[in-house]
């Protein structure tokens, strides 16, 4: 029997690219502003109290299943927000090789994803 | 290879300095410089974590830096930037009817901050002890 055409056809990554940036920007945009302006700006510029992130209470946030929510929404997801934009930056300023630029964009989100749950399963072990 | 015998129009690396809005597009797109370097605090912040109250007191001080707060700064309002154009998209992306009419597009972005508002009370409340 005759292969058809889609067969032959290679079927595309980019829908999963695609998807992680939409999912990513959409947590760069709605809970990234939070995370920023607490954990970065207003504790350590002393306006709001330090307490708030002592070494007990950070250990017991993170290394938690809401921690662990957290790690995904605000590190992971942004991660592969950011890979993708910077991916195409560099397309759009005739930086380096598509093909090469594509996986050390996305592999660096990767390593640092998985670099984040290592360290959340050391965390809670 | 045969050779190219069609225009090809040549594009030069500074085409997105000709127009503002390519200007503001290539704003966006850098967005993210800021934003990888506040991950990259995070994620030495969970690693600091590991190493004991020690290191978590390091990472603290790490993060007072005037340096840092100004890096973090300029990621706080390209978030800002960045949410600001992303909210503009979903309207036009996925239309939203209720009671048969088209829910008005400048209404869905009003949500959508508002949805950052309450993501920032509820964090307000949580790092307060709420939790």
């Amino acid at each position: 029997m005759r292969k058809s055409t889609s067969d032959n056809i290679k079927r595309s990554d980019e829908p999963i690219w695609w998807g992680l940036f939409s999912a990513g920007g959409v947590c760069f945009a709605v809970f990234v502003p939070a995370a920023i302006l607490f954990i970065a700006l207003l504790i350590p510029a002393g306006i709001m109290a330090p307490e708030a992130l002592s070494f007990e209470r950070a250990e017991s946030m993170i290394f938690s299943l809401p921690g662990l929510i957290f790690i995904g929404v605000v590190v992971c997801l942004p991660l592969f927000h950011a890979a993708h934009r910077i991916r195409h930056g560099l397309h759009d300023l005739k930086l380096g090789k598509e093909q090469l630029n594509k996986i050390v964009t996305y592999g660096s989100a990767a390593l640092l994803s998985a670099l984040a749950l290592v360290g959340f399963v050391i965390g809670i072990m | 290879m045969a050779k190219q015998t069609s225009y090809f129009p040549e594009l030069k690396r500074d085409w997105w300095l000709k127009h503002p809005y390519f200007k503001k597009y290539m704003a966006r797109e850098a967005t993210v410089l800021p934003l990888v370097f506040f991950l990259v605090c995070l994620l030495a912040g969970l690693f600091s974590l590991l190493q004991g109250a020690q290191g978590w007191q390091g990472w603290l001080q790490f993060m007072q830096n005037p340096l840092v707060i100004a890096l973090n700064l300029l990621a706080f309002m390209a978030s800002l930037f960045h949410a600001w154009t992303f909210f503009q998209l979903f309207p036009r992306v996925m239309p939203l009817r209720a009671g048969g009419r088209t829910v008005p597009p400048h209404l869905m972005v009003l949500g959508q901050w508002l949805g950052v508002l309450v993501v920032m009370v509820l964090a307000a409340w949580i790092l307060m002890g709420g939790l």
